[in-house]
């Protein structure tokens, strides 16, 4: 198909300094766990937004001295000549496909624990970490502003050996250089500090030394914030933005703009649960508004129509996309060729980003199971291998997550005829009422793109509306069967924490309630409500803003510290407790329920059992673990047998989802798609070892 | 079923094949069900599928065999007929299974003419009701529900054999399961050769796509701004 002509302008291209960028689609910088010591994953991960249509592509923030070093979190390196090797490989495959290669240079100052290196990070001021807890930094003087000048430009003469075409001086999320701009990080009274002359002179200096060292054969991007969201303490636009912009724009030759700190950087990532699409653009057209050069922000943009109005109205050049661009590395191709329905929208779960701030883990998408597969695993979002054994008829019971994705790559690897049977009258499973709950309607893109792409699939075939049994699971006439029958909330308060059901909780009575009678069958609760959340994540906290939004008085209690842990590393948690505090809502921590019954529930402190509390409640609410909702795949197996299934052809019996165990959204797609793709491997129900990346050691030659 | 891009041939009185896929029109997919219905609560009888084309039109009747039905007998024909060609393709057939009844989709859902069931009757010289909603089958009569305009109904007393052209949604159509379809697969389909067909009463002229009116407003902007522009709208048109 061909592009939409109202499309084009995001086609035309671009000059950026002395580089050209092809179109507009920029990969703005962001993590994915593989930094420059995993360099093969790095490149693999990268050159697949390149195959997919993005003109450019950036590292993740790369650190320039071991004195910013992000450990436990991982950055890229450009600390020596073999960093240069490992990044230099993603600029060689990049290239490859006529994209630029982009490097974030970063120094975080007391955001940075040096954790690995033992370095002491240097700041403006001698203040721990708003963001990372017990870190102080040295306070630097004027040979340290010098010196740290200097690991700027040797590491940007790095990545100019690397083959990097765009290197970063890099502020955004209260790094260093913004550190200098920002009254809330800097307290000096020396030519550093006090007057915006004095704030902006580091970030301009080095720049300016940035510039002079590589500026003939790189283009120089600066990316700023250009509000904290902190009053006077933090950057401000007007005050110390704009003022900026017009201070240094004639040695910079694209903006990056966005808005932020770091302690609260879910303002710039934005869960889709609290911000739509294109949040920043007010920010961004400012900028545009003063800047001679082009300007690049990201927005969550998945929509080319929203992408030609940023454009046209002025706020941006170049979109930039992040989020977007790991869920759908194709983005721009689709776009180019006008195929709107097939793009795999970013639904803004965060749930990549709760990755890096955990620290470690690859990068994973809700939407896009292939993400961070790209090397060790081989997988490409848009490639599939026929199945060895696609002469095959398979049969996937259960249509949630896990079996529609299931069923889509298994239709995409050509198996000869694949049935999706589901009980209710259309696919989703919990995905048909999680985008209920407020603020998650733009999760149900996990829906949406699944069955728009199970309709194209001539093999794959929707049953809605059939309850199967074992006995017709048995005598379905398919060879391969997966169960995907999900799973449910605990209605009887087993839970994490006592490993024991709580006496007296009992859903099946009025007064009692999981989330999923509350969403799906509509069970109504009292105007007094106590929610048990020892499940720590979107679930407790959603239920509890539903019913407060409901007027009703709520009380939200965990055996946690905090309501909604996991909501810290997705960024969601400020907001969240915000909201749930303007709705007055009653949090209460480190409690369990002991006992409960009809209009009282009493519980315990977790450290000091002795002492209880009792709470008068009209209802309760148990969010206090999920259970795989197994029955039938137990009774193929146990009473049915493996070779009662066989005789009837069935060769291949699997399960997958919440129904082996509940788990993320992510994960349970992941499953159906790994079970996919290794459906003619010689076990599918265990993974194929992936490749790792590691330093394997010659034994012999290292005891010699 | 079309997909996204259409071509012509090269006469330009008809959609090209190749943008073409089939799949079981969705009327026939009811009255398949209506029949298999009637068929099991009688304890005895038969479906018989019956369609004129070309080979293609096998896997359309190979989804009614695995629904259930019993056999098919397809009347080997190529190229566009029209409606009163295919009914008298298809009497022919009715004539010698000596049929108890006849069903029909109300309409097919590419040509979307709702013509041959009724001709079908008037060749036979059977009675006929079209775009029926429910049947309640009597000793040599039926009582069935006719859909009127507006949600009325018109109930009506018919002597069987008759043609009945049978409506979406008077049931819900069963799925077949894998092992039903690769049972449809060994089913017999009775391949017969075309009769006398006649001239067409109807001619294709051309096919196009509609060229794109002027006056169309496209509204831009967000959920609020569009839905203020629609509201502007229709209180001007109201006005």
């Amino acid at each position: 198909m061909a592009r939409d002509p109202k499309h084009d302008i995001l086609f035309e291209p671009i000059d950026i300094g002395p580089k050209t960028m092809k179109n507009r689609f920029y990969q703005i910088p962001h993590c994915n766990g593989f930094g420059s010591e995993k360099p093969l994953n790095q490149a693999h991960f990268r050159a697949m937004k390149a195959e997919g249509g993005y003109a450019a592509v950036c590292t993740e923030y790369c650190s320039i001295h071991p004195e910013s070093d992000d450990t436990h979190r991982v950055s890229a390196r450009l600390w020596d000549d073999d960093d240069i090797k490992n990044l230099g490989l993603m600029c060689d495959m990049l290239h490859e496909h006529g994209a630029l290669a982009a490097a974030e240079l970063w120094y975080g100052g007391p955001h940075a624990p040096c954790m690995e290196t033992r370095c002491v990070p240097r700041a403006p001021s001698q203040i721990p970490s708003d963001f990372e807890h017990l870190t102080y930094p040295k306070e630097m003087d004027k040979d340290d502003i010098r010196e740290v000048q200097g690991f700027y430009v040797e590491a940007a003469k790095r990545a100019r050996e690397a083959g990097f075409d765009i290197v970063y001086v890099y502020g955004s999320h209260s790094y260093l250089p913004q550190q200098f701009l920002t009254p809330y990080y800097n307290r000096r009274k020396d030519e550093y500090g006090g007057s915006f002359e004095n704030r902006a002179r580091f970030w301009r200096e080095t720049i300016e030394q940035v510039r002079e060292a590589v500026g003939d054969d790189c283009a120089i991007a600066v990316r700023m914030s250009t509000d904290m969201f902190m009053g006077e303490a933090g950057t401000q636009l007007e005050r110390d933005c704009l003022p900026f912009v017009e201070l240094v724009d004639e040695i910079v030759d694209v903006w990056d703009i966005n808005v932020s700190g770091i302690s609260e950087w879910g303002e710039d990532a934005t869960p889709s649960r609290f911000y739509e699409s294109g949040r920043m653009l007010p920010w961004q057209k400012a900028v545009k508004g003063v800047s001679k050069k082009p300007v690049l922000g990201v927005g969550r943009f998945t929509s080319p129509d929203l992408m030609v109005e940023a454009i046209n109205d002025g706020a941006l050049d170049i979109i930039a996309t992040c989020r977007p661009s790991i869920s759908d590395p194709f983005l721009p191709k689709k776009i180019d060729e006008g195929r709107l329905d097939d793009i795999r929208e970013c639904i803004g779960c965060n749930i990549c980003i709760s990755r890096w701030e955990i620290g470690g883990p690859p990068v994973i998408c809700t939407q896009n199971a292939t993400a961070g597969e790209e090397y060790r695993r081989g997988w490409h979002p848009e490639k599939f291998e026929k199945a060895s054994n696609a002469d095959n008829d398979v049969l996937v019971v259960g249509a949630g997550p896990a079996g529609m994705e299931c069923a889509r790559v298994l239709g995409e690897r050509g198996m000869r005829r694949v049935h999706l049977v589901e009980g209710q009258d259309d696919m989703g499973g919990i995905m048909r009422w999680i985008p209920q709950f407020p603020g998650l309607g733009e999760w149900g893109r996990v829906v949406n793109y699944r069955k728009i792409q199970i309709d194209k699939l001539k093999n794959v075939e929707f049953i809605p509306n059939t309850r199967l049994d074992a006995e017709g699971v048995k005598n379905y006439g398919a060879e391969i069967v997966i169960v995907a029958t999900g799973g449910y909330w605990a209605t009887d308060g087993l839970n994490g924490c006592t490993h024991d059901t709580i006496p007296g909780a009992d859903a099946s009575q009025a007064w009692c309630a999981t989330p999923e009678q509350i969403m799906v069958e509509g069970k109504a609760v009292g105007d007094k409500v106590l929610i048990v959340d020892n499940d720590g994540y979107f679930t407790g906290v959603s239920v509890a803003e539903k019913l407060a939004e409901e007027g009703k008085q709520v009380t939200l209690m965990t055996h946690l510290g905090h309501i909604a842990p996991y909501m810290h590393f997705t960024l969601e948690a400020p907001n969240m407790h915000r909201k749930l505090h303007k709705l007055k809502v009653e949090i209460v921590t480190y409690q369990i329920p002991t006992e409960m019954t009809e209009g009282k529930v009493t519980s315990a402190h977790v450290y000091d059992e002795e002492h209880l509390t009792e709470w008068g409640v009209d209802s309760v609410v148990l969010v206090t673990q999920r259970r795989s909702n197994e029955a039938l795949y137990r009774e193929l197996k146990d009473s049915v047998g493996i070779d009662a299934l066989e005789s009837e052809g069935i060769t291949g019996f699997y399960r997958i989802g919440d129904c082996v165990a509940p788990r993320l959204v992510a994960d349970c797609i992941f499953d159906g798609h790994r079970l996919a793709r290794e459906i003619d491997s010689e076990n599918p129900d265990v993974p194929l070892p992936f490749k790792r990346e590691r330093h394997v050691i010659e034994r012999e030659a290292v005891l010699a | 079923m079309l997909g996204d891009e259409v071509e012509f041939t090269d006469d330009e009185r008809d959609v090209d094949p190749d943008y073409l896929d089939f799949a079981l029109n969705e009327w026939d997919t009811y009255a398949t069900e209506e029949a298999l219905r009637l068929v099991e609560a009688a304890g005895s009888g038969e479906v018989v599928v019956v369609s004129v084309g070309d080979e293609d039109a096998e896997d359309a009747m190979r989804r009614c065999l695995a629904m259930g039905a019993d056999r098919g007998i397809r009347v080997e024909a190529e190229g566009r007929l029209d409606p009163i060609q295919v009914a008298r393709a298809l009497a022919e057939v009715v004539q010698s299974e000596s049929a108890d009844l006849v069903f029909a989709g109300v309409q097919s859902s590419d040509s979307v003419q709702a013509a041959t069931g009724g001709a079908l009757a008037g060749l036979l010289d059977m009675p006929s009701v079209a775009v029926v909603t429910k049947i309640e089958l009597g000793d040599g009569k039926a009582t069935v529900n006719r859909e009127l305009e507006g949600g009325l109904v018109d109930v009506v007393e018919v002597d069987t054999p008759a043609v009945l052209t049978i409506q979406t949604g008077i049931n819900e159509p069963r799925y077949a399961t894998l092992r039903a379809i690769k049972q449809a697969e060994e089913k017999e389909i009775e391949v017969r050769p075309v009769g006398d067909l006649d001239e067409p009463a109807s001619r294709v002229r051309k096919m196009f796509v509609p060229p794109k009116g002027e006056g169309a407003e496209m509204l831009n902007g967000g959920a609020a701004e569009v839905a203020q522009r629609i509201q502007e709208i229709v209180q001007e048109k109201l006005a």
